[in-house]
């Protein structure tokens, strides 16, 4: 009896002032997601590792568009595309109080626009991920086959093929045609 | 020479004797991990087998594992997971092939009560028949669920698939033992699931006195074994193994964890194994102290719970800088750990736990001291050290029964494989709520000086390794002591980065069967009281029915008024 009434009078007032003063957090607490559209080159990787599918990928091929969301709601606040990210476009800050009075309100989007092939037309990756890809091969330069990737950085993987298999055919027609010549 | 290197490992002298006792009967032996064994043995001999492990040679039984191998196999598996305790411990599972077109096997539960549940799980999930099995109800599925719906067989369902209800009435019986006196039971009304944790408990009583108890739980079942295998990659199940508790969820993560590494052979790095040690053993003092606070409010001492919950927040802020998270959550991947603890963390830890010791020191002396608590806990809710023999129920709950089972010190796993020499298993021997208490409080003292020592020892190094290959079926245990009891996952990998089974047992699992043998002798005052020392959800005693014996009468108790007579003792629910 003694021991308790002795706590209680060490202890004191228990409670914070919380939600009228900041509550106490550690700075690497796993908070709310947040997106960077800028730096966001909608390559997916997020979408690929989140374990509840609260971030989604919805293509759009008619617009040409790709549509990146999150929904709070889904969100378990593992983290998962902060790792997998490769322009660190998303972080987990220190912000949860996440409440809204309407459920949409818990999904955010962001619309990117999709490449379309310089050669047969068909939309086939988000363009920022086209650019970055350029931006990457062209800060290796004096390669060759580094500044031919470059330039065929806006054809769609099906036409690069078709144009492998064409350039092979000629190569061998050519190789034949000499063989040929040489017989 | 081959056989000499053999029986070196852990458990292979069990292997042996069952060779030797049963002539025949074993087919195959496979060893998973150094102390991991699968002995594949013919059905009929299942359960000569088991019960001669078990009884004869020191084993206990987590869990048995149904498994639907006939894409693989072209056969029904079920393994027996045998805890080996007393000599030559380690993991034996013994494995029988049920044939698919007649599904029966015999059932072990006459001989190994600890079965019971299983069995009658694996009678729901796969429609294999356990002939024998004493108690043929529905354990997991609800009763308006089709009666040819297997949901973990591979080719009945897609896990969104929702079934049209086939019947609108419970049909569930609830089964009592009460001699020759008669007793009613009375169908329930449609259930309010009103908390996280629902359960049904029928009490049978002869005025204040529980002659026998029955219960029903899975209300919201969630179906995640049947998830994990369809909608997630194996990697990120661990997330999902986070949730199956929102308590112990690290230690069920770290199990799912440890599971597939020992399946796939792969090395976790020391540092991380020391960092999952220690972040275990942070959640077991939140978990403890939890239930602490929880008996001083079953026993009237509400300040003494208000004073535990205050200084848990401590523990949970400790997690939080662990982890990031509150609750433990999201630190394991498979083959480690995402998070390093640094020195700032460091000096922060050994800083908390400093000021948690000495609060919890404060506390508990109050707790102690209190003369309601001893005249409460003392005697009440016994349970009997054959009862449990018989049951292998877990942690705690059997460590106040006298027996020392603890999987970190039985099977050291992890960071524990460092803390062997200064630390051991705590019992008591009182076999009621008070030794089962006073076992929290024990281990709730070893906790900070385990923290501490992990913090100190700790190896530096890499907290997470990408060095494996993935190699489809193989599959083997990962365990954990969570605050409640061993979690025993286990789980195999299939062909499409997915599980092809993963089966998590949860420590409360193993301890429900024994709290029937709890409640009998006792009043129905202390009904709430015993519930909250196996520490489950404390929710589970939202709805009880008290059936009167000799009165014939049936009344149904609020959780309010059972919890309300459970502190004051006067006032009589039921004298109205």
């Amino acid at each position: 009896m003694l021991k308790t009434l002795r706590n209680i009078l060490k202890t004191g007032d228990a409670t914070v002032k919380y939600p009228f003063a900041p509550l106490h957090t550690w700075p690497d607490m796993r908070g709310k997601p947040e997106h960077d559209a800028i730096a966001c080159i909608a390559c997916g990787a997020c979408a690929v590792a989140c374990p509840p599918n609260a971030i989604q990928m919805q293509t759009d091929l008619r617009a040409g568009t790709t549509m990146w969301s999150i929904d709070y709601g889904r969100c378990i606040f593992c983290g998962r595309c902060e790792e997998v990210c490769p322009l660190s476009a998303i972080s987990l800050e220190s912000e949860f109080e996440l409440a809204v009075m309407r459920k949409d309100d818990l999904i955010e989007t962001c619309t990117y626009q999709l490449q379309a092939c310089s050669e047969c037309g068909e939309y086939f990756a988000p363009r920022k991920e086209v650019d970055y890809a350029v931006r990457l091969l062209s800060s290796m330069p004096g390669n060759p086959e580094v500044e031919e990737a470059a330039q065929l950085a806006s054809v769609c993987p099906t036409c690069k093929r078709r144009r492998d298999a064409v350039a092979a055919k000629a190569a061998d027609d050519a190789h034949a045609k000499a063989k040929g010549g040489e017989a | 020479m081959k056989r000499k290197a053999l029986s070196k490992k852990p458990g292979a002298s069990h292997v042996e004797a069952v060779r030797e006792r049963f002539p025949g009967v074993v087919k195959d032996v496979a060893w998973q991990t150094d102390d991991q064994v699968t002995v594949t043995v013919a059905t009929d001999a299942l359960p000569d087998v088991v019960e001669y492990l078990y009884f004869g040679r020191g084993g206990w039984l987590p869990v048995m594992i149904g498994n639907d191998e006939r894409p693989i196999k072209g056969c029904y598996a079920l393994y027996y997971v045998l805890s080996m305790e007393e000599e030559d411990k380690g993991w034996v599972v013994v494995r029988a092939e049920v044939d698919p077109d007649t599904l029966e096997f015999p059932s072990v539960t006459p001989r190994v009560p600890a079965c019971v549940w299983s069995e009658r799980e694996v009678r729901d999930m796969y429609g294999l028949r356990p002939v024998g099995l004493p108690d043929e109800r529905r354990l997991v599925l609800p009763d308006d669920w089709p009666d040819n719906l297997y949901p973990l067989r591979k080719d009945s369902m897609d896990y969104r698939h929702r079934p049209q209800p086939v019947r609108d009435v419970e049909n569930y019986t609830f089964l009592s033992d009460t001699g020759d006196r008669e007793t009613t039971v009375v169908p329930m009304g449609p259930l309010h699931i009103t908390s996280d944790e629902p359960g049904h408990f029928r009490l049978f009583v002869e005025g204040e006195e529980i002659v026998d108890a029955d219960y029903r739980l899975f209300y919201i079942h969630r179906g995640m074994e049947k998830v994990a295998e369809s909608r997630l990659n194996y990697d990120a199940v661990t997330f999902l193994a986070d949730r199956i508790c929102g308590i112990c969820g690290c230690a069920h993560s770290v199990a799912y964890a440890e599971a597939v590494e020992n399946a796939q052979g792969i090395e976790v790095p020391a540092r991380a194994q020391a960092i999952r040690a220690l972040v275990l053993e942070v959640e077991r003092l939140h978990s403890h102290l939890l239930n602490l606070g929880l008996v001083c409010h079953y026993c009237g001492f509400d300040t003494g719970f208000q004073h535990f919950w205050r200084v848990r927040e401590k523990a949970m802020d400790l997690a939080e800088l662990l982890t990031g998270h509150r609750k433990t959550y999201g630190l394991n991947l498979i083959g480690g750990v995402r998070r390093d603890i640094l020195a700032e963390q460091k000096m922060e830890t050994i800083r908390l736990v400093h000021e948690l010791r000495d609060e919890t020191c404060s506390v508990v002396d109050a707790l102690l001291e209190t003369p309601n608590f001893e005249g409460r806990a003392k005697g009440v809710g016994r349970l009997d050290p054959k009862i449990a023999r018989a049951f292998s129920p877990v942690g705690p709950c059997v460590r106040g029964s006298g027996f020392a089972r603890d999987v970190r010190f039985d099977h050291p796993f992890d960071g524990y494989k460092m803390l062997q020499d200064s630390f051991k298993a705590r019992s008591y021997d009182g076999c009621d709520v008070l030794s089962r208490t006073l076992v929290r409080i024990d281990e709730v003292f070893d906790s900070f000086d385990m923290v501490e020592y992990l913090l100190e020892n700790a190896p530096s190094g890499p907290i997470l390794t990408e060095d494996w290959t993935y190699d489809p079926h193989k599959f083997a245990l990962g365990f954990t002591e969570a605050p409640r009891g061993e979690d025993v996952h286990w789980a195999m990998v299939g062909d499409n980065q997915k599980c092809y089974r993963w089966r998590a047992k949860a420590a409360t699992y193993s301890n429900w069967p024994v709290l029937r043998y709890m409640f009998r002798g006792n009043t129905i005052s202390d009904a709430a009281l015993i519930v909250g020392s196996i520490d489950p959800c404390y929710s589970c005693t939202e709805r009880v029915t008290i059936v009167d014996v000799n009165k014939k009468t049936e009344k149904v108790l609020t959780k309010d008024q059972l919890e309300s007579y459970c502190r004051r003792r006067t006032h009589s629910p039921l004298k109205d």
